[in-house]
């Protein structure tokens, strides 16, 4: 039987950076994942701690976050670990289409909600939209497509805004990869700035919803520059996300070019294991279930919505290995008053606790699995949403994951 | 719930379905036309709206071309495919098939005919009249090359070649409808990078795997057709491995034949089916007897048809091909070739084909390769119709790559492919 020196358990933003961590270690790695993850959902910019105020500046504002939070996974990683990963994500997205922070601090995006939000590193596509100030901008949407409320927008930013019919007939109802797709083609998008450039009343900022382009996004922006003069940004908005799915169809296309086995569809059932080691896994595939061996494993499940943790009635469980879970006291706990919270309901507080080397440990610390680390979300005592970093504990998290994994 | 509707397990819910879009970012057919709805609002979003009771509103659930890749990426395994599948099947129950698919679907059973009359039906089938004369009839559309029989057929060819002496362990091979009537030289090369494994060869008797019939939501007779199968495959299996070429056939003998149509003895059956890399790669990696390539100085560009990822069992064909030396292959970055089996002979359907594979083209394009390799016969005659270029299974290469006692120059890759373009 084939025998990988790593199995990767998820393929969100944590387990393909362990991947690659590890692929670029010399390791054969294995990477498997029931479903997508969270990227095509959220995955639009990198957040590292969108908490902390923009003029702050970030090292020094994760270092005293780690100081006062000694549990969150930056804890576990430290602003140096922190920093190495989010240089190795920097270097798998080279120029024209490259993440970089704006500032020394957080940066203010705009949302499709109409909102302002701080974030860390910004895609070339959504760069313009640190700079933007309301009164030079013009926010563009398209009539017929429901996932992007131009007029919304506009209303909440006090910008100027239209809604344009696309430049060709029968298109309305499209969704956002086959818009995204369609400004791939050079005589859309130019027909499209063209279409825009006629409705500028001397605005230097154009905001679109983020569908500029799933293979060759710089060079949408770029034409779109060009025709209308202005500095062009694309909004995140609903899912699927087309900024996601461009990170990870460059994981994918990384991983595989470099060697790294990859599996997509199915769940991982269940762990072998044997003296406080893990031996393989199981992948259900009706009927048939496979098994892969491997000398170390990285679970990075994520959350609920993929599955990664699970609520049963009164008990929060991890499904795969059934390693301990932190457990946000009873279930009429678990939810604050009002879904929306300033503070996290509690049951955002669950999750797998580590040991400094990502180790899941129990309840007194000890050691679960010799060779099983733990990565991204699915760790406790983070709050990704509130403090908004969702990207950041993926990234560091898996980096170091693979980095320990290997270093055995 | 009515009499006629049975329960269905908690797990095949549409409610197991988060709303997510995960698989809006993946369904080729909505990406390019507002018609179909996408795999959210079509599977489970339409399912919670269906009943057995109740006539099918959905017209555009037809247009789904059941490549399953929405259910790959699906973090919640709904299982949305299926769900499109069952709500075409009671669709066209409800409306009545064509002839035209009728037609089609039984291409198993005239194809046997067509090769043995090959010399007549070939120059027939690239005729312009009788292309228009299908187009027009049966809405079969006329810019959609036909693939030419071959005579004799694989099984033919098998029966009556000379076998080489010696022994080894045996591996039953599955062939599948084309490869037998129209590709001939793929069942070849798959029994001779066998044998050069050191592997002995035995052909079971067998019949159409039946997707063809899914595709048309006709879950019974492909019933029908599976049950057959597997009493022939199952005999086979009580001693030997099988390996299939044809990724659309591997998939439906070794996952639909248990857990969508509940065949007796499907389970055992999946267990010894193979796919023909995925079993020589388990050979080179576990220190088998293998054979070893020489070197073949091309630029390659593997595809992975959308029912090899279906099968999720890596890329095995790529891995495999990278051992060849001086073989410089790279992935073909692209989702589908939009074919979808007889969908894209449809006029109804064709251009939603041809906007599909215009992302495969492309990708293509920007690679500049000497060769396109890819495991689906369905993907290699669309990327052979999109691009005028060489498209050949991985075995054939890899036979090609094959070092032989005593012969210096390796063959040249088939130059035959018995495409009428
Ligand atoms: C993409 C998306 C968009 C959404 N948009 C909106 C919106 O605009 N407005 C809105 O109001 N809502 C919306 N929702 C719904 C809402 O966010 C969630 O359904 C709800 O808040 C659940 O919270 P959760 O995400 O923590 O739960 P999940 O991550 O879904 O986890 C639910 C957990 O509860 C457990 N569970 C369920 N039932 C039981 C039970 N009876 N007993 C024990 N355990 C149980 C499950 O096992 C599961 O583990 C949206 C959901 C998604 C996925
Ligand atoms: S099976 Fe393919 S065509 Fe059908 S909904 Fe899923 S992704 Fe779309
Ligand atoms: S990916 Fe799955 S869970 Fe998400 S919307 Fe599609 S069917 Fe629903």
């Amino acid at each position: 039987m084939k025998r990988f020196d790593l199995i990767v358990i998820g393929t969100g933003l944590a387990g393909l950076t362990a991947a690659r961590t590890a692929i670029g270690m010399g390791a054969k790695v294995l990477i498997v994942g029931r479903g997508m993850g969270a990227l095509t959902l959220f995955g639009n910019t990198v957040d590292l701690l969108g908490e902390i105020p923009p003029d702050t500046e970030m090292e020094e504002g994760i270092s005293r976050w780690i100081a006062s939070h000694p549990e969150h996974p930056y804890a576990r990683t430290g602003w140096e670990g922190i920093e190495s990963a989010i240089a190795a994500f920097q270097e798998l997205f080279p120029p024209p289409y490259n993440f970089a922070a704006a500032g020394r601090g957080n940066s203010l995006l705009p949302t499709g909600a109409g909102t302002m939000r701080p974030t860390w590193l910004i895609p070339v596509t959504m760069a313009a939209g640190a700079a933007m100030t309301p009164a030079e901008t013009l926010i563009v949407g398209f009539r017929g497509f429901k996932d992007f409320q131009g007029d919304t927008v506009s209303l909440h930013m006090k910008c100027r805004g239209v809604t344009l019919p696309l430049p060709r007939y029968g298109l309305e109802g499209l969704t956002a990869p086959a818009l995204a797709r369609l400004m791939d083609e050079t005589s859309f998008r130019e027909r499209l700035g063209e279409a825009i450039r006629q409705q500028m009343a001397g605005e230097r900022f154009i905001g679109l919803p983020a569908v500029l382009g799933l293979r060759d996004p710089a060079a949408v922006l770029k034409t779109l520059e060009t025709i209308t003069g202005a500095r062009v940004f694309e909004i995140p908005m609903l899912p699927p996300s087309i900024p996601g799915t461009r990170i990870f169809h460059r994981f994918r296309e990384e991983l595989i070019a470099k060697g790294a086995t990859f599996r997509m569809g199915h769940p991982v059932s269940g762990a072998v294991v044997k003296d406080g080691r893990c031996e393989g896994i199981r992948i259900d595939n009706p009927p048939l279930v496979a098994e892969y061996r491997a000398d170390r494993f990285i679970l990075a499940t994520g959350r609920f919505l993929g599955g990664g943790l699970w609520a049963e009635m009164e008990r929060i469980i991890e499904p795969v290995f059934d390693i301990p879970v932190f457990q946000p006291g009873e279930r009429g706990q678990w939810f604050g008053e009002r879904f929306f919270e300033p503070e996290a309901h509690p049951i955002h507080r669950a999750g797998v606790v580590t040991d400094a080397d990502l180790r899941p440990v129990d309840t007194l610390g000890r050691v679960v699995l010799a060779n099983l680390r733990a990565a991204g979300s699915i760790l406790a005592h983070h709050q990704a949403i509130e403090e908004k970093s969702r990207e950041g504990i993926d990234i560091a998290t898996g980096f170091l994951a693979a980095k320990k994994a290997l270093a055995l | 719930m009515t009499k006629e509707e049975k329960p269905v397990p908690l797990t095949k819910l549409p409610d197991v379905c988060v709303r997510c879009a995960t698989c809006m970012a993946a369904c080729p057919v909505s990406r390019v036309t507002p018609r179909f709805p996408g795999p959210k609002q079509a599977g489970p979003g339409a399912q919670r709206f269906r009943s057995a009771a109740e006539a099918s509103v959905d017209d555009w659930i037809d247009l789904c071309t059941g490549c399953r890749l929405c259910d790959t990426v699906c973090p919640a395994g709904v299982p949305i495919s299926e769900m499109n599948m069952m709500a075409k099947a009671k669709y066209l129950d409800e409306r009545g098939r064509t002839f035209r698919d009728w037609l089609l679907v039984r291409s198993d059973l005239f194809g046997e005919m067509a090769a043995r009359y090959s010399k007549i039906v070939n120059p027939l089938l690239k005729k312009k009249v009788v292309r228009w004369l299908l187009d027009a009839l049966l809405r079969i559309d006329r810019r959609r090359a036909l693939p030419a029989y071959e005579h004799p057929t694989f099984r033919r060819w098998f029966r009556t070649r000379q076998a080489p002496k010696g022994g080894g362990p045996e591996v039953a091979y599955f062939y599948g409808c084309f490869t037998n009537t129209n590709e001939t030289d793929v069942g070849k090369a798959a029994v001779e990078i066998l044998e050069a494994h050191g592997l002995k060869v035995v052909v079971p008797p067998q019949r159409c795997c039946g997707i063809p019939r899914l595709g048309v939501g006709d879950l019974r007779r492909a019933r029908e057709m599976g049950r057959r199968n597997v009493d022939f495959l199952l005999r086979t299996v009580r001693g030997l491995d099988i390996v299939f070429s044809s990724t659309s056939c591997g998939l439906m003998l070794r996952h639909e034949y248990g857990p969508l149509l509940h065949l007796p003895g499907a389970e055992e059956l999946a267990r010894r089916l193979f796919d023909i890399c995925e079993y020589l790669l388990g050979l080179h990696e576990e220190g088998k007897p293998a054979a070893t390539f020489q070197p073949i100085p091309l630029k390659a560009a593997y595809f992975a048809p959308c029912h090899l990822r279906s099968l999720d069992i890596g890329l095995p064909a790529l891995e495999l091909l990278r051992r060849v030396p001086g073989l410089d292959v790279s992935l073909v970055e692209a989702e589908c070739c939009g074919l979808g089996g007889l969908y894209g002979f449809k006029k109804e359907k064709f251009a939603i084909a041809e906007e599909i594979g215009k992302d495969l083209t492309e990708a293509i394009a920007r690679m500049k390769p000497d060769i396109i390799l890819t495991d689906c016969e369905g993907c290699r005659m669309q990327i052979r119709h999109l691009t005028g270029l060489k498209v050949l299974h991985p075995v054939q290469l890899l036979r090609d790559a094959l070092e032989r006692q005593g012969e210096e120059i390796h063959r040249v890759p088939v130059e035959s492919f018995n495409y009428l373009g």
